[in-house]
């Protein structure tokens, strides 16, 4: 079947369901539950020590690595989705004539990504020490 | 359900491309949402009960059994509904959520402190709108003999075309790019219509407007029923919920909050890709990313999991660390971190978040039978296609028991493997399934690529993960945390066991 956006409208009335639900549930908490503030309630909790310094502090570089990488594979992924899903069925955009040549490419693609990987590891990126 | 279909007014002319959009489609679906809702929130509710009650039997305890129907209210005149073994206690927890105070800690961030909870119970409810809980029918479409047609003429060679193919050939380079062409009037429709029974005279199917009778009449257990990126929509859906364990963490101005955010931020992304592999593979071997699609190919070719165990493997360990199950549960290690992302949390903000966990289970769940059990086939039992309201409900019921059985294999877990160090787990991640998943997923394309038998995909996925296990036995290992060295007290001067 072909692409149309018919087919999604139910998506975006279930949307606009579940945002209903996710916005009135707290709201009407606030509104029939008691509030009554004081200094200790507003403290972080901190295991019951009086929290020291401010909790935004810096974090590991790491974090930010791993994200990269993910960016990298993900997206190196989703390059694969449209292939793998049109490559076997009859109706394919692939030309049977091509269905070779872009198995190959396919694979040289993820011959790149190997190396990434690799480079990835040998650079110590996956070390959490 | 139900329905005669009518095109809208003043056009009349859409008859095939607006087929599934309709005034009574419009209320039929507004039905399912709350349907759904609600018994994913009950089922919800239940599953904690249930949870409690396998974690008081792997600890040798009695579990929740004081709060029946009665809420255990004491003034409650009918002795009868006490008691029962816990099972009134998810609605006594319900009212207590809404009856609780809303704590707003000082110093947090108040929009993206109000804002994660929704997030991540809106992200949670978002995925499960592609998932088929029961049979679906896919809409007849007069285009279906088109492209049918058209890759006839795709992949006849020039030497041999006939006259008449010449004919359609050209007829179709007229009509716009690709060939693909919408019933843009009536005439047009007609003409259709005529092509489209003389196509199923001739394969021995049935013309359209049986087709669409029969479709008519089938039930859509699905509240987006058709949506050709189903996968992708789940998984993509899915990662927003990172979002609100991030937003959640960094906005509580709490330290516990801020530390189990981060890992837990870490964790989802790194296990989003082993995860997005076994999909691939699965989707390979289906052609299509809709999930119903997936589930009707299973009945012709045999369950996933005797093809692709390795994919499988890789799939559930990958949920549970997406659910942040134990024994990947790191961002909200009560031991370390008290409650991880939700510790400022309390009331029913606290309930959302709860609440988008155990949803995030039904659904992943869900998708881990569909993909690889059969989804709601059942050998002798269940078949694609509408079979009537009874094999309807009995489609429910498989399916429904398996995700159960699924809910149940992960509560069973929590209490049998211990929770991983951070470490490990990025390196089981990165070091460990994604090679494993990259070698499943050439696995797969060469033995479809070049058109061999697709049991071969199990003695070679299995032989893959076995050489990997030796070969990983062979490498050499990295120094661990935990070894254990001999060291001077620093007080007493005694040797003791230390970490080295």
């Amino acid at each position: 079947m072909d692409f149309f956006l018919g087919t999604y409208y139910p998506v975006f009335m279930y949307l606009v369901v579940v945002i209903g639900f996710a916005i009135a549930a707290p709201l009407t908490a606030h509104l029939i539950a008691p509030r009554k503030v004081t200094p200790v309630k507003q403290m972080p909790y901190e295991s019951g020590m009086d929290p020291i310094g401010d909790a935004r502090m810096k974090f590991d570089v790491k974090f930010y690595l791993i994200a990269i990488l993910f960016l990298v594979f993900d997206v190196e992924l989703l390059f694969l989705y449209p292939w793998a899903a049109t490559n076997q069925t009859t109706g394919s955009l692939i030309p049977s004539a091509f269905k070779d040549v872009v198995f190959w490419e396919i694979q040289a693609f993820l011959l790149t990504v190997v190396v990434a990987y690799i480079y990835a590891w040998r650079k110590g990126v996956f070390k959490w020490r | 359900m139900a329905f005669t279909w009518k095109p809208p007014k003043g056009h009349e002319e859409w008859s095939t491309v607006y087929l599934v959009f309709n005034e009574w489609n419009f209320v039929i679906t507004l039905i399912l949402i709350a349907t759904v809702m609600g018994v994913v929130q009950g089922t919800c509710a239940y599953l904690i009960l249930a949870e409690r009650k396998i974690s008081a039997w792997a600890q040798d305890r009695v579990g929740p059994n004081r709060v029946g129907f009665d809420l255990g209210f004491d003034f409650f005149p009918f002795t009868m509904l006490k008691g029962l073994g816990g099972l009134g206690q998810p609605i006594a927890d319900g009212i207590k959520f809404l009856l609780k105070e809303q704590v707003i800690p000082g110093g947090v961030d108040v929009l993206f402190y109000l804002i994660a909870p929704c997030l991540a119970v809106s992200t949670a409810f978002m995925a499960i709108c592609v998932v088929p809980f029961g049979a679906t029918a896919s809409p007849p479409s007069l285009l279906d003999y088109r492209t049918d047609a058209q890759v006839r003429l795709a992949t006849k060679p020039l030497a041999s075309f006939t006259d008449d193919d010449r004919a359609l050939l050209d007829q179709y380079r007229k009509e716009g790019p690709r060939g693909v062409v919408w019933p843009r009037s009536r005439s047009e429709e007609e003409l259709l219509l005529k092509a489209d029974a003389a196509h199923a005279k001739a394969t021995g199917g049935k013309p359209y407007p049986e087709r669409l009778k029969e479709f008519n009449n089938s039930v859509q257990f699905v509240i987006a029923p058709h949506v050709d990126i189903g996968v992708v929509f789940v998984m993509a859906i899915g990662s927003l919920g990172a979002y609100a364990i991030v937003l959640g963490g960094w906005s509580s101005n709490n330290k516990y909050s801020l530390l189990g955010s981060m890992r837990s931020s870490a964790q989802l992304i790194s296990y989003e890709i082993p995860m997005g592999m076994s999909i691939l593979g699965v989707m390979f071997v289906t052609g299509s990313l809709n999930v119903e699609q997936m589930i009707e190919f299973q009945h012709a070719n045999g369950w996933n999991i005797l093809f692709q165990p390795v994919a499988c493997l890789l799939f559930i360990t990958s949920i549970f660390a997406e659910c942040n199950r134990v024994p990947f549960d790191l961002p909200e290690a009560e031991q370390e971190l008290v409650g991880g992302y939700h510790t400022e949390y309390s009331g029913m903000k606290f309930a959302l978040f709860f609440l988008g966990e155990y949803t995030h289970m039904i659904t992943t769940s869900f998708l881990a039978v569909a993909l690889f059990f059969g989804g709601w086939l059942l050998p002798g039992v269940t078949a694609p296609g509408w079979g009537g309201w009874t094999d309807a409900v009995v489609k429910l019921g498989v399916y429904g028991g398996k995700m159960l059985l699924f809910v149940i294999f992960y509560m069973y877990i929590r209490w049998t493997i211990p929770r991983f160090r951070f470490d490990q787990l990025m390196g089981l991640a990165w070091k460990v399934m994604m090679p494993l998943a990259l070698l499943n997923l050439l696995v797969v394309f060469y033995v479809k690529h070049f058109e061999l038998s697709s049991w071969l995909m199990l003695p070679l996925s299995l032989t893959m993960l076995i050489v990997a296990t030796l070969l990983s036995l062979r490498m050499p290992k990295p120094p661990s945390k935990t070894d254990i060295g001999w060291r001077g007290h620093p007080v007493t001067g005694r040797m003791a066991m230390v970490a080295k």
